[in-house]
């Protein structure tokens, strides 16, 4: 059940967010998403996820139409996000939140799944406690993978899951992130700065700039292409935007 | 745990009638105020859970009066049944003011509070209907089932008594239902409750519906205990302002709060407050209100556990103009 | 009939200009602090029963008495602003709920002062009619509170736009922090703005009591009246409170002349809810802008 995003336009106002994207992503794959800040890659992510609708195009995951359907519909089809300021559900604990996900997000309820999905992020001893407030940053990127997966996803997106880690703890969540694609076998859409994380991550590499793709190809390639380099190191979308 | 309301629900259904029964000016009070506890508790029930302050609950307690009343007069159905289809009038009629659910929390606010205008317009308009501003008399009591009165006080007593408990026991049920963990998310988390599949919109308007059935009936009990109806008396103010004054007198992030809150608040304004001063008594409301809003927005309860404590720390956070952008 | 409509809208234009001093002080706050002041139009209502005092009691001119009238309103703002101040957490819907509140103490102070009787104006100078082309009827004061509303919009709009207190509140309601980093105290230029709205309020209530007839359960009516311009105006827009008076006011007397005038009311209602789905930023304004 691919991904299909073809010709995705998002303008803000006068502001072009995103200009004629196209992407597919095959089952089972992983595909790296990077660009400078402003690049347009959150963006994109809030168009997968209905958060934000496109101007012009067409998305489609498998059956379901990603331009015109609720936002709500698109977990049950098997879109699942993280946010990249984590976003726990105030006022409930840790089970709670994956309860939740897993009642709507996957129109079941089976708590030896979600006793699995806490054991794998290494949350149980968290399982009680509040999640808005009782969680260090760690847990609460765990969580917003918790809520996804909990969603039974076919598609997993993670919006820089990493960022703010120091490194033993990043690379605990790596491995954890392989393993997940490994044993849980979900295709990802990764954004991550780390030109390493993706390298290790993904077998492919998509970069945005100014909103547009600007290559893509595995991450071995795509970082030596000159106006990659460029991008990241002279004329960044920073200074533009 | 569980003993002390059991205990409580027993002594009202018990003790209350034994000590009052024979009293029938506190009975009155008793009932008036119940009714209103009823009111309170379908308010609270959609600002707690459903996360949307109304204005404009008399909406729903007029059409669900109104409703009731006309059939059982005009068309003979049974009271008790007639109160059923007056809540069920109430929830149709609250489908009718759903656009508003786009809209965030004051405006929410005001557009209820419009609709009941509106609704009180056309019920003062719609005089082949309602009798329009001369109102409708004799309506027909509540009835004599299996030999027992319960057009009585201690009748009408134990009918509105009943009718609280089942809304509490429905307002549980939905409050520890997935249903309910959903909605306290939303509060916060719209975005992100939604992004994991929860059709948000679509539990406020359940929220609404079940609200304005709860109001709906209190609204037709009310009808068949007095008799009678006018539209300024049905759709009125009161009906809006008390369950308000109520629900945020005695917390309404809790389920005891707006019903006790209804009981203090009715009976310090009948007992206290309309002797004093027989005009304009109802300033009280707003003092309480005020007074509540300034030293304890969450109620009477923190108020008296932690008097040292009186601003919380926000627990709200702010949520961008999200909607505001997505909607324009 | 086409007389008849024409004249409805002469009268309809006429009112908008004293429906617009009813909304001004509303949109002024709403557009500084994002408060919608529920007790707006019991503001509005106390001005109006002090002009009635002045008249029945001393004999005085209404128009007279608006210095005592917008003293009583300007302080009753100023304390509602004190109050409002006071909110920490969750302000847009506490104060709403505040207002609330502070409106019912109002009105049940009018109530217990006043009763709850029908009140109008017996200087018969206001009642005079003047008549235009021989087509459009009207009184007295209803030519002078439009004149009055035409004039205090120009006025508010002016100031708003270009003296330095104006800008300071423009600057603050766009970015507090910012503002305050510039110099700018922002409790003094809401305190200024909720001295305005109470000062615009009192020439309102002085202009009710002599266009229309007042008692104690008006206030409820007004404010929701001066909300429904302020949302039809896009919420914080000036000019766009006139425009939106008048609209309202057109469609009002329309719908005396061709419906019913049970169902004046009715009409405001429906506009406001409409102006609300459709465009939630108004009519007029741009999203949350002052001036």
């Amino acid at each position: 059940m691919p991904l299909r995003l073809e010709n995705i336009s998002v303008r803000f106002g006068g502001i072009a967010a995103l200009t004629g994207v196209n992407l597919e992503v095959a089952d089972d794959s992983v595909v790296g998403l990077v660009g400078p800040n402003g690049a347009g890659k959150t963006t994109l992510f809030n168009v997968i996820s209905g958060l934000v609708r496109p101007t012009e195009g067409s998305a489609r995951f498998g059956d379901t139409d990603l331009v015109k359907g609720k936002i709500h519909n698109r977990a049950r089809a098997g879109i699942g996000r993280t946010f990249q300021i984590p976003q726990p559900l105030h006022e409930l604990t840790v089970r709670e939140n994956l309860m939740v996900a897993q009642r709507f997000g996957a129109g079941r309820i089976d708590p030896s799944r979600i006793d699995e999905i806490l054991d794998f992020l290494n949350l149980t001893h968290k399982a009680d406690a509040q999640a808005a407030t009782d969680l260090a940053l760690s847990e609460q990127k765990a969580l917003e993978v918790g809520k996804a997966l909990a969603t039974e996803p076919k598609l997993l997106m993670l919006d820089e899951v990493l960022a703010g880690l120091e490194t033993s703890g990043k690379r605990a969540f790596m491995t954890m992130l392989a393993r997940l694609h490994r044993e849980w076998n979900l295709a990802m859409i990764v954004i991550e700065h780390d030109i390493e994380t993706i390298s290790r991550l993904c077998q492919r590499c998509v970069v945005l700039n100014f909103g547009k793709v600007i290559a893509d190809g595995t991450p071995d390639a795509v970082f030596r292409d000159p106006e990659v380099r460029r991008s990241y190191t002279g004329t960044g979308a920073a200074e533009h935007a | 745990m569980r003993a002390f309301p059991i205990a409580i629900v027993a002594a009202c259904y018990l003790v209350v009638p034994v000590v009052l029964g024979s009293n029938d000016y506190i009975l009155s009070l008793v009932i008036a105020a119940l009714t209103l506890a009823a009111i309170a508790l379908s308010w609270a029930l959609l600002g707690n859970l459903g996360g949307m302050v109304s204005f404009g609950h008399a909406a729903f307690f007029g059409v669900g009066a109104y409703t009731s009343a006309l059939l059982a007069k005009d068309l003979g159905v049974p009271v008790f049944l007639a109160m059923l289809a007056g809540g069920a009038g109430a929830a149709l009629a609250s489908v009718v003011t759903m656009p508003a659910l786009r809209l965030r929390g004051p405006y929410f606010a005001l557009a209820i509070l419009a609709y009941a205008q509106i609704f009180r317009i056309l019920a003062n308009q719609m005089t082949g209907v309602t009798g329009g501003a001369g109102g409708i008399l004799s309506i027909p009591p509540l009835p004599t089932v299996f030999g027992f009165d319960f057009s009585s006080k201690l009748g009408a007593y134990l009918v509105i008594l009943t009718l609280l408990v089942l809304g509490i026991l429905a307002y549980k049920a939905i409050r520890d239902s997935y249903w309910g963990l959903a909605l306290k998310a939303m509060h916060d988390s719209e975005d992100a409750t939604r992004v994991i599949g929860v059709p948000s919109t679509r539990l406020k308007a359940a929220m609404l519906v079940v609200s304005a059935f709860m109001a709906g009936v209190a609204g037709a009990f009310n009808a068949h205990v007095i008799g009678f109806l006018e539209p300024d008396y049905a759709f009125a103010g009161t009906w809006s302002v008390i369950p308000v004054v109520a629900a945020i007198f005695g917390g309404y992030r809790t389920l005891s709060g707006p019903i006790l809150g209804a009981l203090v608040i009715y009976l310090l304004d009948q007992l206290l407050f309309k002797t004093l001063m027989p005009q304009g008594h109802q300033i009280m409301f707003g003092v309480l209100l005020g007074a509540m809003i300034l030293f304890s927005p969450s109620g009477l309860l923190p108020l008296l556990t932690k008097p040292f404590a009186r601003f919380k720390p926000a627990k709200r956070t702010p949520t961008p103009e999200k909607r505001h952008a997505a909607a324009a | 009939m086409s007389e008849l409509v024409l004249q409805s809208l002469y009268a309809g234009l006429l009112a908008g200009g004293y429906y617009a001093l009813i909304a001004l002080g509303l949109t002024l706050i709403f557009g500084t602090m994002k408060v919608i002041n529920l007790a707006h139009g019991e503001m509005v209502l106390l001005a109006a029963y002090i002009a009635y005092t002045a008249e029945s009691v001393y004999g005085i001119n209404p128009v007279l008495a608006i210095p005592l009238a917008v003293a009583a309103v300007v302080l009753t703002s100023v304390m509602v602003y004190g109050l409002v101040s006071r909110i920490r957490q969750d302000r847009e819907l506490n104060s709403l709920i505040l207002t609330f509140g502070i409106g019912i103490v109002l009105t049940n102070f009018v109530l217990m002062v006043w009763s709850a009787d029908i009140r109008s104006t017996n200087v018969p100078w206001f009642n005079e009619p003047v008549v235009i082309g021989e087509a459009f009827y009207s009184t007295s004061a209803q030519v002078l509170f439009f004149l009055a509303g035409l004039g205090l919009t120009a006025a508010l709009w002016w100031w708003l736009g270009r003296s330095w207190y104006g800008r300071a509140l423009r600057a603050v309601a766009s970015n507090r922090n910012a503002a305050m980093l510039m110099g700018v105290n922002p409790r003094t230029t809401e305190v200024i703005s909720f001295v305005i709205a109470g000062l615009l309020a009192g020439i309102a209530g002085v202009a009710l009591y002599t266009v229309a007839v007042i008692h104690p359960d008006l206030g409820h009516n007004l404010t929701i009246k001066a909300f429904v311009i302020t949302v039809l105006a896009g919420l914080g827009s000036i000019p766009g409170v006139l425009v939106g008076a008048m609209l309202i006011g057109v469609a009002e007397y329309m719908t005396i002349t061709l419906a019913s005038s049970a169902l004046q009311e009715l009409t405001g209602m429906v506009m406001f809810l409409l102006v609300l789905f459709i465009r939630p930023s108004g009519l007029f304004g741009s999203r949350g802008r002052v001036g």
